[in-house]
């Protein structure tokens, strides 16, 4: 079982990329499960599908998508642990609860984690028939809190069900021969400022080193840049040996901080399909 | 544009993660301090090279930005959601105990931070206060970062239904030891459900929940009245809503979306747009590659060819999209600059960038 988790800067390409990931995945044989988070599925505009909710959808031949909301993956587990439908439709049907659930401090996260985490070794719910979980997650505050919340709660409330399970989503997030994280940014200077900081909190918090992913790199080598050329392209050329010189000095940052980078390219296309499968093909192995 | 930041009062920019708002609101702020206007931005947590090359601490309060092009004032404030939420906390409680005791319950130190809907509330709080406060003449809201620009404005509703008298009282007394026999025996189906949760949650956890609620009972009209007169500026008629989206095709369904949703909750929409449309020194017009480019063989050459392609393709997308738009009002392009936007210069010359594309439209 894999959990791939895609976090960053909001802009840097999340998305793009984790649909990239899972279409690797999918590639390689592995039945896989393409995961968005909140209310609203950002993947129905970009691949234009006519819906993407929580029960998955088939995309490409192993490949699956869905959208986990709070409210969604929380129902799911109240079925799980209450078994009597009757009881559980008085409890989901009351508008308290349902105003509670929407609010509730960290439940719509800890649901959201809980879910993503049922396989093995947890096996709570109803199985998920998925070898790789690639999710498109929050960006980057967003992410941090998501990561707390488990540990922060187990500390919060102590006994009973919710500490129990509280400290075993932590123990999977804890868990690198389950959990990969990749942090996006670009070659430019907010993002990777950003990424530093997010990839720091993610090591402090989980104990797990995320991996840098520089995205929308130049797609051209050094040495293709240094051709004499018309006078016309001088101009550009000059643009794109700076450009490209940028991009090795954020590399550099990134990788000071000891950790794993991979560049990735920038696709020019302007179909969502095309740029997806074009960057599978990059996409790092386990 | 330019017409638009000398009338208003309020300009809220919106738009989901990554787009530039900040950027944009800083800019823009910077262009209303330039007409003589006095003026205050209110940033949600930018990265810290932008807090520190503007001058502004970390404790989250107000600073005065000076710059010689600055005929006006320019003001800059950082929103720090915990610290605005025990602000208002304070003084919604009037006692200093209930306020101490409230701001140690677990449930509200999670609340306070990591809550959906926490950020959003405290960005309109702070809004309001210094709409209050009757310092500036124009405010420049840029709102916390959403996955869906549409979050913003659903995200007020959710916390308000937190603060609503049933949930509180059906907490504070769930036992029902306060009511009458008959209501006593209507409210068994919520004893239910509270046991229900308690199962789910575990019994400290309800514990805690119903402490918080029975805290917070003092300061729940108050925050309902700050809602609805925050709600009230809003839709107020000198307040303007600008929405920052980026160059790409689901983001720009998202706009037009968002265009129609604001439209129906009664908010102005005055403005679209649409950043790092293309980088400046390739306008898709401008650079249009001559048959000899076009011949060329080299890696080099096939680069500009892919580049210049696609920014021409992503513009015809861009112009059906502004034309879709144009009926319900102006969209705004521009470029990607050469260099990033990291301190007070780039935002200096980003504003000169809206002043001259503002002129231009």
């Amino acid at each position: 079982m894999e959990i791939i988790f895609i976090t960053g800067k909001g802009g840097v390409g999340k998305s793009a990329v984790a649909a990239a990931f899972a279409l690797n995945r999918a590639q390689l044989g592995k039945k896989t499960l393409l995961v968005e988070l909140g209310d609203q599925s950002f993947y129905s505009d970009f691949f234009n599908l006519s819906h993407v909710c929580y029960t998955p959808v088939n995309l490409k031949p192993n490949l699956d998508v869905a959208l986990l909301s709070g409210q969604e993956s929380l129902k799911e587990y109240a079925l799980h642990l209450i078994k009597v439908e009757s009881l559980y439709k008085i409890f989901f049907e009351n508008a308290v609860t349902k105003a509670l659930i929407n609010v509730a401090p960290a439940l719509p996260e800890l649901a959201i984690l809980g879910k993503i985490t049922s396989g093995p070794p947890r096996n709570v719910g109803p199985k998920m028939p998925y070898d790789c979980i690639v999710v498109d997650a929050y960006a980057s505050g967003h992410f941090e809190a998501l990561i707390k919340a488990p540990q922060g709660m187990a500390q919060a409330i102590r006994f009973g069900p919710m500490g129990d399970q509280c400290r075993s989503i932590d123990a999977v997030l804890k868990n690198s021969n389950i959990c990969r994280y990749y942090v996006v940014s670009l070659p430019e200077e907010l993002p990777v400022v950003e990424a530093c900081e997010l990839a720091s909190q993610i090591q402090s918090t989980l104990g797990v080193k995320p991996i840098h992913l520089l995205n929308r790199c130049l797609p051209i080598n050094d040495e293709d840049l240094h051709h004499q050329e018309s006078k016309d392209l001088q101009a550009f050329q000059k643009r794109m040996q700076q450009q490209l010189q940028h991009e090795k000095e954020f590399l550099t940052r990134l990788q000071t901080e000891n950790h794993n980078v991979f560049r990735l390219p920038q696709i020019y296309q302007v179909d969502p399909w095309k740029v997806v499968e074009t960057l599978a093909q990059e996409i790092p192995n386990a | 544009m330019l017409k638009l930041l000398q009338e208003a009062d309020v300009v809220v920019c919106v738009g989901s993660g990554g787009v530039g708002k900040t950027t944009v609101a800083a800019s823009i702020a910077v262009l209303g301090a330039q007409l003589g206007r006095r003026v205050l931005v209110l940033t949600v947590d930018p990265s810290r090279r932008l807090k520190t090359t503007l001058g502004l601490g970390d404790q989250g309060e107000i600073t005065k930005i000076k710059d010689p092009s600055i005929t006006g004032e320019l003001w800059a404030g950082v929103i720090q959601p915990k610290q605005i939420f025990d602000d208002f906390v304070r003084r919604a409680a009037q006692k200093v105990e209930l306020a101490e005791k409230i701001l140690k319950n677990k449930l509200y130190i999670q609340l306070s931070t990591t809550l959906s809907g926490s950020q959003e509330f405290t960005a309109m709080e702070k809004l309001y206060s210094a709409y209050e406060s009757k310092k500036y003449d124009l405010i420049i809201l840029d709102t916390p970062p959403t996955k869906h620009a549409i979050d913003f404005l659903h995200a007020p509703e959710k916390l308000s239904v937190l603060f609503n008298e049933k949930i509180s009282k059906w907490f504070r007394d769930p036992e029902g030891k306060d009511r009458g026999l008959i209501s006593n025996l209507l409210h068994t189906g919520t004893r239910q459900v509270l046991k229900i949760l308690e199962s789910l949650t575990g019994s400290e956890f309800i514990h805690e929940l119903g402490d918080f609620f029975f805290n917070i009972q003092s300061w729940q009209s108050k925050l309902q009245d700050r809602t609805a007169a925050v709600h009230r500026l809003l839709v107020g008629t000198k307040t303007h809503f600008c929405l920052v989206s980026s160059f790409d095709e689901a983001k720009l369904k998202e706009a037009e979306f968002f265009s129609r949703e604001i439209k129906k909750g009664g908010y102005q929409l005055s403005s679209v747009i649409i950043n790092k449309a293309y980088p400046k020194w390739l306008d898709p017009q401008l650079n249009a590659p001559s048959d000899q480019q076009r011949t060329g063989n080299t890696a080099l050459h096939s680069l500009w060819n892919q580049m210049t392609d696609y920014y021409r393709q992503k513009d015809t997308c861009n112009r059906s999209f502004a034309a879709k738009m144009s009926s319900r009002c102006p969209v705004l392009k521009l470029p990607e600059l050469e260099h990033d936007i990291a301190d007070f210069q780039g935002v200096k010359e980003m504003a000169d960038v809206i002043r001259q594309v503002g002129v231009q439209s």
